[in-house]
């Protein structure tokens, strides 16, 4: 068959587009439909969180934490007051330590939910959209029976954590983890043999060993290409030690690999959280959640670097105290920021209309890149 | 090539039971303006200033990220528009002159309905 003459063009996705999750453009160079070069334009949301830090008291930064990123402000909440704690030598008590690790757990698992809704309607099913945010929504409401506040939680302090869970709902937390498995289920059961999701999602993205490695890339994207790196396993902080859990790695490298992903860590996370919840059934008389720092005139000093595994990748918070009320310098390593920069190498020679679909599968969040 | 026909057929039919059985599942969602959420004591809400027990110690001031939010002169004001509820203020109060309240309706037509005054002295 004769080749069919095409035409070369550069169109503008975003920056206010729907599948962008947030305000980024990206520049593409198409041939006729087929994606050349993708430039993509960041720092619409930039809201200067690290120079914000060198202005405030170390207890005035604390509520700005949760909004580096929004959907999981748990983890960049931990990152913060644990690099405090490293830097004081605060030690935090065996309770506390369980309710951060399953407050964080339960962050994933909403965080990985809306995910899963968006990148469905990135693909034009909008039905899974609101199964997930039923699930959501449930952890949501424990959160704010928690902690005060359904997404900018402030439940952290140096020291432990603000309030105690109570048993009523350390009840509805159990609840919703055994009814969990059950929509998880219907989920998988409604997406994963549909065979439009499959012919769009297959030998999709495919994202190499290597060029992972070089672009830094963290989280499930690359443990979807088949390298087993999970902090939670690799450097157990908290209580991930004593907790039984596997890390799910695949081989196939693609878009439906990093989904199916997804899907595993949320089982994942909905096993550590019932090992927790047990845990801290057993322990309702234990008050201890709170060590006593003074955190109005904290002045530590030195260099931190604490380290989470969060729900896009491994997130850093670099501290940099010189011993005065305000922090010198704080620098975030976000893990969306390097999974937004894979786009290029990963999208070339696909459909414009899969272009969506692989920066829906990378998880990006546009307020953890520009921060 | 039955099988590429029937596949899909299958598959439409699984989406319609979930569709289906979720269909006769209870409400998720609150008729909004008729319906109101009942929100938990800890919920922060509006701040809510009580003159009488208030020292002006100048403490909210102090831990608020975001600066002016509360400023104390003449008058006790709280601008509501730059608030972000973090609940700092009320958590480092040492006499409890600050209280959360569950409301959360806060949008205004006007900008000078959302700051709170309140003469001192």
């Amino acid at each position: 068959m004769e080749k069919i003459l095409t035409d070369r063009m550069r169109i503008n996705i975003g920056p206010q587009h729907p599948s962008t999750h947030g305000v980024m453009r990206m520049i593409v160079d198409l041939d006729g439909e087929t994606v050349e070069n993708v430039e993509t334009v960041i720092g619409y949301l930039h809201r200067g969180m690290e120079k914000m830090a060198e202005t405030s008291t170390y207890i005035q930064y604390l509520p700005i934490v949760d909004r580096i990123d929004y959907l999981s402000g748990f983890f960049c909440s931990y990152a913060y007051v644990n690099g405090i704690e490293l830097l004081m030598d605060i030690e935090i008590s065996e309770k506390s330590k369980y309710i951060r690790t399953i407050t964080m757990e339960l962050n994933r698992m909403a965080s990985h939910l809306l995910w899963l809704g968006c990148f469905m309607m990135d693909l034009g099913a909008s039905s899974p959209f609101f199964y997930t945010f039923i699930e959501r929504e449930k952890i949501l409401d424990i959160f704010e029976n928690l902690t005060g506040n359904r997404m900018m939680y402030n439940y952290y302090t140096f020291g432990g954590v603000k309030r105690d869970i109570d048993k009523e709902n350390l009840y509805a937390i159990k609840k919703f983890s055994d009814e969990f498995v059950f929509a998880l289920k219907d989920l998988e059961e409604l997406i994963n043999y549909n065979p439009i999701f499959i012919s769009r999602t297959k030998n999709l993205g495919i994202l190499e060993k290597e060029c992972a490695y070089a672009y830094s890339i963290t989280g499930v994207n690359l443990r979807a290409s088949g390298i087993k790196k999970d902090l939670r396993k690799d450097k157990p902080y908290l209580i991930y030690e004593n907790i039984e859990f596997n890390v799910p790695i695949s081989e196939n490298k693609d878009v439906q690999a990093r989904y199916i992903l997804r899907i595993k860590e949320l089982k994942e996370s909905n096993k550590i959280v019932q090992q927790c919840i047990d845990w801290l059934l057993t322990n309702l008389n234990n008050k201890n959640i709170i060590t006593d720092v003074k955190p109005l005139t904290l002045k530590p000093e030195g260099i931190a670097i604490s380290e989470v595994e969060s729900s896009r990748g491994l997130m850093q918070c670099i501290i940099y105290a010189d011993g005065t009320l305000n922090p010198y310098r704080i620098k975030w390593r976000t893990p969306s920021f390097y999974n937004v920069q894979i786009i290029n190498e990963i999208s070339k020679g696909y459909l414009l209309s899969d272009l969506i679909a692989i920066f829906g599968s990378l998880d990006i969040i546009m307020p953890e890149v520009d921060r | 090539m039955i099988n590429s026909f029937f596949n899909p057929v299958k598959e439409l039919f699984r989406g319609l039971y979930i569709t289906a059985k979720n269909s006769l599942k209870d409400n998720v969602t609150l008729l909004y303006p008729e319906k109101k959420k009942n929100m938990n004591k800890f919920f922060r809400g509006k701040i809510q200033y009580i003159k009488e027990n208030c020292i002006k110690c100048k403490l909210c001031q102090r831990v608020c990220p975001s600066k002016n939010t509360i400023q104390i002169d003449k008058y006790y004001s709280i601008n509501y528009a730059q608030c972000i509820f973090c609940g700092n203020c009320v958590e480092y109060c040492p006499r409890q002159a600050l209280i959360l309240t569950p409301n959360y309706e806060l949008a205004s037509e006007n900008k000078n309905d959302l700051i709170f005054k309140e003469e001192l002295i």
